[in-house]
């Protein structure tokens, strides 16, 4: 079956930094993966230029056979930071999408407003962003990326700002949408509990260059749920994935501290050991 | 007045709840208005006690006297018409102006080299210095005081719009971007959006610019106007008179910021939350 996102030999570079090194995916219609790496892997600019935001140095990006360079509504990109527009309400966040390539109708109005009732925003049409928690509007976000009903959704460590008990809610709640949608998900994280938990297969990345090390099939079967995550099978796999950066990791640690404490990733690495 | 005040507030315990819970609610105006109510006072006080001699220092009670007379001789209708034209067409042309200029200077780093010096050292040079010389090139009449006002009040209006809209975030406009927003639509959907309440703080600068430069300009030079009333007044030594037009401008400028302070509000709904 052809994949519907293919990558093939993507290489990038900033100035001397080989970031991405002869990156080769195949992700099938209806798959979650998720990618997990170092910080300083390039995951992000992988998920960037796959979203168009970024232009690759080498090699190409194909949705359903065909290339893609620019942005297009046949992706939905779902941002790190908390990135909905302050001046506009919940609902008109939601239709922006739609408003930027005039597919505003009586229909994808529906749409859209079945998706804010899918992730749990029902009756908050009239919120300013400002009004509403990070777990809340990570979940516009993510109606607003699927507004336009797009084929393959771009995860950018989307629940990474959330506390850890509304991002655990959070990553349940991704499976509860996606059950009910079946979209393509690309889901970059750093956490690799989060990616083993959500994913079916699990890309491992090194750094410099940025390179694919492993492709981890999760075999855990769905629906899980949340206390799949203290059975020993997924602590496994945690731990598989774990001894594979783990080196990295260390290297991006001292880095980073170098410059500025690289906090997140010291953090990471000691509640992982 | 100013015992009662104390009173609610020292001995707040012996006042029923309903009354405490009214001055919890109005304390900070009450206070205010009292504060005001007492320098009033004050101020007839000396006036009438210690000074007594209206050359020196005319009483509140006399320049509302004055206010009266000149309101029912329709002397101040006359003055306030000439100085409010100036004022209205002035402003408008600064806030029109300044948001045109200030659009131009974002829109191309060409334009932004050409016009920047400009606008640097047009807004450091003390403008109304030069307050005769407009006099002479634009006559006596109203039109040489439109001048002066927008000049004055222009320069604000052009570096809120310029900081404003330079100053939408990256991140917003990666988000309508991820959507294939055009330049365009990025402009009106991120850019100018987020430049308003700049811009809205610039209308209230150049608001209370607006005001000095047009009383200072009827001081170089007028026929009529508020301005024009305080100077002849002045040479004369009719004291209320001269504060009576003091009074009116500082209503006046308290009043114009006030209604630039509820534009705001009103057109930046998502700020005051």
């Amino acid at each position: 079956m052809e994949p519907k996102l293919a990558i093939r030999n993507l290489s990038k570079r900033f100035g001397d930094l080989q970031a991405l090194e002869g990156i080769n995916l195949e992700i099938a219609e209806h798959e979650f993966v998720c990618i997990v790496g170092p910080s300083g892997c390039g995951k992000t600019t992988l998920l960037r230029i796959i979203a168009g935001l970024e232009t690759a140095n080498g090699g190409e990006i194909l949705i359903d056979g065909k290339g893609v360079r620019a942005p297009g509504a046949d992706r939905g990109f779902v941002f790190q930071a908390d990135s909905l527009l302050p001046w506009r309400t919940v609902w008109k966040n939601a239709v922006i999408g739609l408003e930027i390539n005039g597919l505003v109708s009586q229909e994808t109005r529906e749409y859209t407003r079945s998706l804010l009732k899918l992730v749990g925003l029902e009756g908050f049409d009239h919120y300013y962003p400002a009004q509403l928690s990070g777990g809340m509007r990570q979940r516009v976000n993510l109606a607003r990326a699927l507004a336009l009903n797009p084929m393959v959704l771009l995860m950018d460590e989307p629940f990474s700002a959330l506390d850890a008990q509304t991002r655990e809610i959070m990553q349940s709640e991704m499976l509860r949408i996606w059950r009910s949608g079946h979209k393509t998900v690309l889901f970059i994280t750093h956490q690799i509990d989060e990616a083993v938990y959500l994913a079916d297969r699990v890309i491992v990345l090194g750094r410099r260059p940025g390179r694919v090390k492993e492709i981890v099939s999760v075999d855990i079967p769905r629906p899980r749920e949340l206390n799949v995550k203290r059975k020993p099978r997924f602590i496994e796999y945690v731990d598989h994935i774990w001894q594979l950066i783990e080196n990295d990791v260390r290297d991006s640690v001292i880095e980073e501290g170098a410059h500025r404490g690289g906090r997140r990733l010291a953090g990471q690495a000691i509640s992982q050991e | 007045m100013n015992a009662r005040g104390a009173r609610v507030s020292s001995v707040g315990a012996l006042v029923p709840a309903p009354l405490r819970t009214i001055y919890a609610r109005l304390g900070p105006q009450i206070t205010s208005a009292l504060s005001i109510a007492g320098g009033i006072a004050l101020w007839e006080l000396v006036g009438r006690l210690f000074v007594k001699n209206s050359l020196f220092l005319s009483t509140p009670s006399q320049i509302a006297n004055e206010i009266a007379m000149l309101w029912i001789s329709g002397e101040l209708q006359m003055h306030m018409w000439v100085s409010g034209q100036e004022f209205f067409i002035g402003l408008t042309l600064a806030i029109v102006g300044g948001i045109f200029i200030g659009l131009v200077m974002t829109s191309s780093v060409k334009a932004e080299k050409i016009l920047a010096p400009w606008v640097t050292a047009l807004y450091a040079t003390p403008t109304i210095a030069i307050a005769p010389l407009i006099i002479l090139w634009f006559g006596i009449d109203i039109w040489s005081k439109v001048v002066i006002c927008t000049l004055n009040g222009i320069f604000p209006m052009i570096i809120n719009t310029d900081a404003g809209l330079r100053g939408a975030e990256r991140h917003l406009i990666e988000a309508v971007r991820s959507f294939g927003a055009t330049r365009w639509q990025i402009f009106w959907k991120v850019s100018l959006p987020s430049a308003i309440p700049y811009i809205l703080a610039g209308v209230r600068l150049a608001v209370g610019r607006s005001i000095v430069a047009i009383v200072v300009g009827e001081l170089f030079g007028a026929r009529a106007g508020l301005g024009f009333m305080l100077i002849q007044a002045s040479e004369v030594f009719n004291m209320s008179r001269l504060f009576a037009a003091v009074v009116i401008l500082a209503v006046v400028g308290i009043a114009l910021t006030s209604l630039a302070q509820a534009l705001e509000r009103h057109l930046v709904p998502w700020r005051r939350l």
